[in-house]
C-alpha cells in the first residue's frame, strides 16, 4: 500500500465494485452513491472466498470458516471460542490452529478427510508441539447442539470417503472451524464477458489468462487467487506481472522493458511453483524429497517428524557448541534463514525449494536471527552439551505471557508431550526479531534431541 | 430421432406446447438451442399476468388464460408458480400520464374488460406504501402476477414427466422440407431430426429458422432489463405498472420485489450476448423510489437482460403457414409473451393436432404484413 | 448436447437428505436431488427453479456445494457443470445509493 501511494496510485477503500460492463465501465459504491468508471486497462484481483462442507448441524452457530476465525482474532479482537476443533490440514488449517492457540483457544484437535497433512510439514508441527492431535482420514460426522455448537463428532473415512462405523470419536467443543479450501471470486471476470474455464487445478470457475495475466477480453487481467488458487506470494508476482503488462499495453513502458522486466518476475514466480507443493503436485503422494531423503512418513500422517527420522535430514548436524537445528523436511520455497545468518552457516542454494543444509565450517555465535527468520519455526539453537550433564535449546516463542528466567516447567517433545523437566534460561526480544521472542531453556542433555516446546508450570 | 410434433425451442412457449401435446399423448420433442431451458425471455421479465394495457387483438388470449389457465396451474404442474391475482395498477403523475392511461383503460373497456380509471387516494387506499407524487392510475382487479422461473420450469417438469423429449444445447439451424412439407429440422452440430409437425418457438432466432424455408417474420431484437431485490416481509401484492412504462414489478411469494426496467436505450443494444447495462438499474430505482419512497432502503440482490423479440406490430405470430405444411410459428411476442403463454401453449397443441382451436388467430397470421 | 430424457436413475432417499446447503434460501439436499430427477440438469436451471444461490451471499457459500450435488447426481466431472452467470450488483446494494449514480453526493 505504501509503495502503490508513493507511486502515485490513488486508493480508495471500502469502495465496492457493482459491476463490469462494457467498454470497460466500472461501477462502484464509495460512501453512498455510485460512480462510473472508465479504465484503458483494468486488473481484477478479486482473490479467493472460503469453501464449506455440509454436515449436520453445520448451519448451528459456531461453524465458523477458518477465514472468519482469523477475521474476529485479528482485526476485531475478539476470540472465536473457547474450544476449538479444526477442519482441514492445509496451510490455512494449520496457520489458523497455530493462531488460536496464540489467541488462548483450545484446539482440542485438527482433522482431515485426507490421508495426509496437506499443508507444510512445518507448520504441522509448531501444532503438534502444542499437544493438538491430528486425525487424518477423518471427518465430521455431526455437529451438535440447539441453539450453538456444544460438540463435535468425527469419524474416519475409507478410501471412498465413506464413515468407518464405530471409528467415531466426540469432543466437547463450542467451536468448529472449516479450512476445506479456497473457491476463486472470478464472477466479475464473468460478468466482463471473459472467457471462464471449470480448471480444478486451480480450484475452480476462473477466468482463461495468458502468461502476463490478460484474459480474453483485451486490457482486462487478472491476478492472484482470482485467477487459481496459490500461496501469497505468488499472488504478489502475478500481480506486479499484470501491472508491467498494463503499463506496456498503455504505452508507458517500451514492449522489450516490459518483456525484460516481466521476465525476472517469471523467475521468482516458477521459483515458487516449485517443490512438494507446486500447483502441479496436488494430490501426489510424495515418498522423497530433491535431495533424495525419504519423507517423514509420521509428519504426514501426524503432524510431527518423528525423533528417529529426524536425523537424516541435512539441516540436522551435531556439532560442538551452539549450532543450529533446522527441522525442515520437505521442499518449499521458503530461504530467509540463508540470508539471517550473517556467518553463513545456512546453504539453501540458488533454487528456493532446496533443503536448508548447515554448513558445519561457518561458526555459529548463536545470534538467533535465524530461529526468528523462520515462519515455519522449525529452526533450534541447540548446544547439546553444556559440560555439566545439561543442554541448552533456543526455541522460537510466540505466546504471552513470555516465561522469565527462572521459570520451571515441562519440556514437550515434538508430538506435545511432557519429556523432561525444563528451566527458563531467558527470554530474548529484539526488533530484528520481528514479534517472535527466542526462549532459552535448559534440560539434562540425553533430551537435546527431543524437547521442542517448553510449557510453564508444576515439575515432577 | 423422430417425433410426431418437433418444437424449435425450449422456453415457456415451447415448453407449454410440450405439455399440452405430451397430455394428449403426441410424442414430442423439443430443441432448446442453449445450455438452458427457459433462457430467453422467459425467465428474464417481471412476471406480469395482465389484460390491462394490451393490445385489442391479444387481450383475449389473456383473458381466456386468466380465466382458465393460470389458476389451476399450480396444481396442473404440479408446482407452485405463484400466481396472484390481485389487480394491477398502472401509476401515473402528470396530465401526460393521465391521457395515456385513460386511453389505454378506455380501449380495455371496448373489448369488455374490467378496467377503470382511479385518482391517487383511490390508489393509495389499495396500496397504501404508494407516495403522494401519485395523481392517477388504471386499475383492474382481475390482473395480477406470477413467478416466470417456476412457471417455465413447471411447465418443462410436466412435460418432460408426461414423456416429452427435451434435448438442449441443440441450435436448430435449418428446416427441409419432404414433398413440399417442413418435416426436418438440422441443427449445428449436424444432426437430422424429422417430425410431422415443426413449431418454431425460438424468440428472435425463429426469423432465421423461418427464413430457412422463405418465411419471414419482421422482428427486430430488444433488450429486457430486469433486477431482483433481497426479501422482505409482505407488502403488497398488486402488478405495478406506470404510464412511462419505465418500470414494472411486484413482490414475489419469496419477499423478494422483481422490477422490469426501462431506460429507452433497450432497442440499439449491441447485438450478442444480452448485457446488462450500466445505467438502467439506477434509473429504474429513481423511477420506483418516486412512487414507492418505503422501498429506498431495500437491497438490490440482481440485475439481469435477455432479448425479446419485437414484431414490427407488437402483437405475435400465431399462425399455420400455407406455403410450408407442417410448419407453425410462434414468435414476436413483443416482450408481453409472458402473461398469455399458458393459452398460446394450448393453442399452438391444438394447431398441431389439427384441432379447431378455441380462440380465433386471424389476428397473427403470418402473411398479415403482407 | 444434453439429453433431458437420458437414464440417471431413480431419485433414492439418502439419509442427509434434509441437510441444508443453500443457507440463505434454505434449500435441502434432498430437494437439489429431486429437481436433478424432475429435469433439471443445469446450475442456471437448479438456480431457476429452486433459488439456490440467488440470497443475499449470492451463492459464494453454496455454489460448489451444490455443483457437487449436482454433479454426483447426473453421474459428470462437477468441472462439467457451469456456473451461474456473473452479474451486477456483485455485492447487494441500496436502491437509494445505486439511484445516485450521477454525480450527486452526500
Amino acid at each position: 500500500m505504501k509503495e502503490a501511494d508513493d507511486c502515485g496510485v490513488e486508493v480508495v477503500l471500502n469502495a465496492v465494485v457493482i459491476g463490469l460492463f462494457p467498454e470497460k465501465e466500472i461501477t462502484v459504491k464509495i460512501e453512498d452513491h455510485v460512480e462510473h468508471v472508465k479504465g484503458d486497462t483494468i486488473l481484477i484481483a478479486t482473490g479467493a472466498s472460503e469453501n464449506m462442507v455440509t454436515f449436520p448441524g453445520w448451519t448451528l452457530p459456531g461453524v465458523i470458516g477458518a477465514g472468519a476465525a482469523q477475521t474476529m482474532m485479528n482485526l476485531h479482537g475478539i476470540l472465536p471460542g473457547k474450544r476449538v476443533l479444526m477442519l482441514g490440514s492445509g496451510n490455512v488449517g494449520l496457520v489458523v490452529s497455530f493462531q488460536l492457540m496464540q489467541a488462548g483457544c483450545e484446539v482440542v484437535a485438527l482433522a482431515d478427510a485426507a490421508p495426509r497433512v496437506g499443508g507444510y510439514g512445518v507448520h504441522a508441527a509448531k501444532v503438534a508441539r502444542l499437544g493438538v492431535p491430528f486425525y487424518l482420514s477423518h471427518t465430521i460426522v455431526s455437529a451438535e447442539g440447539k441453539d450453538c455448537v456444544t460438540g463435535v463428532t468425527i469419524a474416519e473415512v475409507d478410501s471412498s470417503w465413506q464413515v468407518v462405523k464405530g471409528t467415531e470419536k466426540h469432543f466437547d467443543v463450542d467451536t468448529i472451524c472449516l479450512a476445506v479450501g479456497l473457491s476463486p471470486m472470478a464472477k466479475l471476470c464473468d460478468m466482463a464477458g471473459c472467457q471462464m474455464e471449470d480448471n480444478p487445478a486451480k480450484a475452480g470457475f476462473v477466468p482463461v489468462v495468458d502468461e502476463y495475466g490478460e484474459t480474453s477480453v483485451p486490457g482486462i487481467y487478472a491476478a492472484g487467487d482470482v485467477s487459481g488458487i496459490e500461496e501469497a506470494s505468488s499472488a504478489m508476482i502475478e500481480g506486479r506481472i499484470a501491472g508491467i503488462a498494463a503499463a506496456a499495453r498503455l504505452g508507458f513502458v517500451t514492449q522489450e522493458e516490459a518483456k525484460r522486466d516481466c521476465q525476472k518476475q517469471e523467475e521468482a514466480l516458477s521459483g515458487l511453483r516449485q517443490g512438494m507443493f507446486a500447483p502441479g503436485m496436488r494430490g501426489k503422494k510424495i515418498t522423497e524429497t530433491e535431495e533424495g531423503v525419504a519423507i517423514s512418513q509420521n509428519l504426514l500422517e501426524h503432524g510431527f517428524v518423528a525423533s528417529e527420522e529426524i536425523e537424516r535430514f541435512p539441516g540436522v548436524t551435531h556439532q560442538k557448541g551452539i549450532h543450529p537445528v533446522i527441522e525442515c523436511t520437505q521442499n518449499i520455497p521458503c530461504n530467509p534463514c540463508q540470508d539471517a545468518c550473517k556467518r553463513h552457516c545456512i546453504k539453501i542454494g540458488s533454487k528456493i525449494t532446496s533443503l536448508p543444509v548447515l554448513d558445519t565450517e561457518a561458526e555459529c555465535t548463536g545470534c538467533g536471527m535465524c530461529v526468528a527468520s523462520c515462519s515455519g519455526q522449525a529452526i533450534f539453537l541447540v548446544n547439546e552439551d553444556c559440560g555439566d550433564g545439561t543442554a541448552e535449546i533456543t526455541m522460537p516463542y510466540e505466546f504471552l505471557p513470555l516465561p522469565a528466567a527462572g521459570d520451571r516447567g515441562m519440556a514437550l517433545g515434538r508430538n506435545g508431550e511432557e519429556v523432561c523437566d525444563a528451566v527458563v534460561l531467558g527470554v530474548r526480544s529484539a526488533k530484528a526479531f520481528d514479534h517472535t521472542h527466542l526462549l532459552t531453556i535448559k534440560v539434562a542433555k540425553e533430551y537435546a534431541m527431543k524437547a521442542r516446546f517448553f510449557r510453564k508450570g508444576a515439575v515432577q | 430421432m423422430n417425433a410426431e410434433v418437433i418444437i424449435v425451442g425450449g422456453g415457456i412457449i415451447g415448453c407449454a406446447a410440450a405439455y399440452h401435446l405430451a397430455k394428449e399423448g403426441v410424442q414430442v420433442l423439443v430443441l432448446e438451442g442453449s445450455e438452458n431451458i427457459g433462457n430467453g425471455g422467459s425467465t428474464r421479465n417481471g412476471g406480469g399476468v395482465r389484460q390491462s394495457g394490451r393490445d385489442p387483438r391479444e387481450l383475449p388470449l389473456a383473458m381466456y388464460a386468466i380465466q382458465h389457465l393460470w389458476k389451476n396451474l399450480s396444481e396442473m404442474l404440479d408446482t407452485d408458480v405463484e400466481y396472484y391475482q390481485h389487480g394491477n395498477l398502472r401509476l401515473g403523475s402528470t396530465e401526460k400520464h393521465r391521457d395515456i392511461l385513460t386511453g389505454l383503460t378506455e380501449r380495455g373497456v371496448k373489448c369488455g374488460l374490467d378496467v377503470r380509471m382511479i385518482d391517487g387516494d383511490e390508489a393509495r387506499q389499495i396500496n397504501p406504501f404508494l407516495s403522494e407524487e401519485v395523481t392517477c392510475a388504471s386499475w383492474c382487479p382481475t390482473d395480477g402476477h406470477e413467478n416466470p422461473l417456476m412457471a417455465t420450469m413447471g411447465y418443462y417438469k410436466m412435460a418432460r414427466r408426461l414423456g416429452a423429449h427435451f434435448i438442449s444445447g441443440e441450435q436448430v439451424t435449418e428446416i427441409r422440407k419432404i414433398k413440399g412439407a417442413a418435416r426436418q429440422v438440422v441443427t449445428a452440430s449436424g444432426n437430422v431430426y424429422e417430425g410431422e409437425k415443426i413449431i418454431v418457438a425460438a424468440g428472435y432466432e425463429s426469423r432465421f429458422i423461418a427464413s430457412t424455408v422463405g418465411i419471414d417474420i419482421p422482428m427486430q431484437p430488444v433488450l429486457l432489463e430486469t433486477l431482483v431485490t433481497e426479501a422482505v416481509s409482505p407488502m403488497f401484492w398488486q402488478m405495478l405498472g406506470t404510464a412511462d412504462a419505465d418500470f414494472y414489478g411486484h413482490q414475489t411469494t419469496h419477499g423478494s420485489f422483481v422490477f422490469g426496467l426501462n431506460s429507452g436505450y433497450e432497442p440499439y443494444a449491441k447485438p450478442g450476448k444480452p448485457l446488462s447495462s450500466s445505467i438502467a438499474s439506477s434509473a429504474a430505482c429513481r423511477g420506483i423510489m418516486h412512487y414507492f419512497p418505503s422501498l429506498s432502503e431495500i437491497k438490490i440482490v440482481r440485475s439481469w437482460a435477455g432479448w425479446m423479440d419485437s414484431c414490427a406490430d407488437h402483437v405475435p405470430v400465431i399462425s399455420t403457414v400455407e406455403e410450408v405444411p407442417g410448419l407453425i410459428l410462434a414468435c414476436g411476442f413483443t416482450g408481453h409473451g409472458f402473461g398469455i403463454s399458458p393459452a398460446v401453449g394450448l393453442l399452438l397443441s391444438q394447431l398441431a393436432m389439427e384441432q379447431e382451436p378455441v380462440l380465433d388467430l386471424q389476428a397473427f397470421r403470418y402473411d398479415r404484413f403482407a | 448436447m444434453n439429453d433431458r430424457n437420458r437414464d440417471i436413475g431413480e431419485y433414492i432417499p439418502a439419509p442427509d437428505d434434509d441437510v441444508i446447503v443453500c443457507r440463505c434460501e434454505e434449500i435441502t439436499k434432498g430437494e437439489i436431488r429431486r429437481a436433478v430427477h424432475d429435469g433439471m440438469f443445469t446450475l442456471t436451471e437448479i438456480r431457476r427453479y429452486l433459488r439456490t444461490g440467488m440470497g443475499l451471499c449470492q451463492g459464494q457459500t453454496c455454489t460448489k456445494l451444490v455443483k457437487g450435488i449436482v454433479a454426483r447426481e447426473l453421474n459428470v466431472r462437477p468441472a462439467e457443470l457451469r456456473e451461474a452467470t456473473g452479474r451486477a450488483p456483485m455485492r447487494p446494494i441500496e436502491m437509494n445509493i445505486l439511484a445516485k449514480d450521477r454525480g450527486e453526493q452526500g
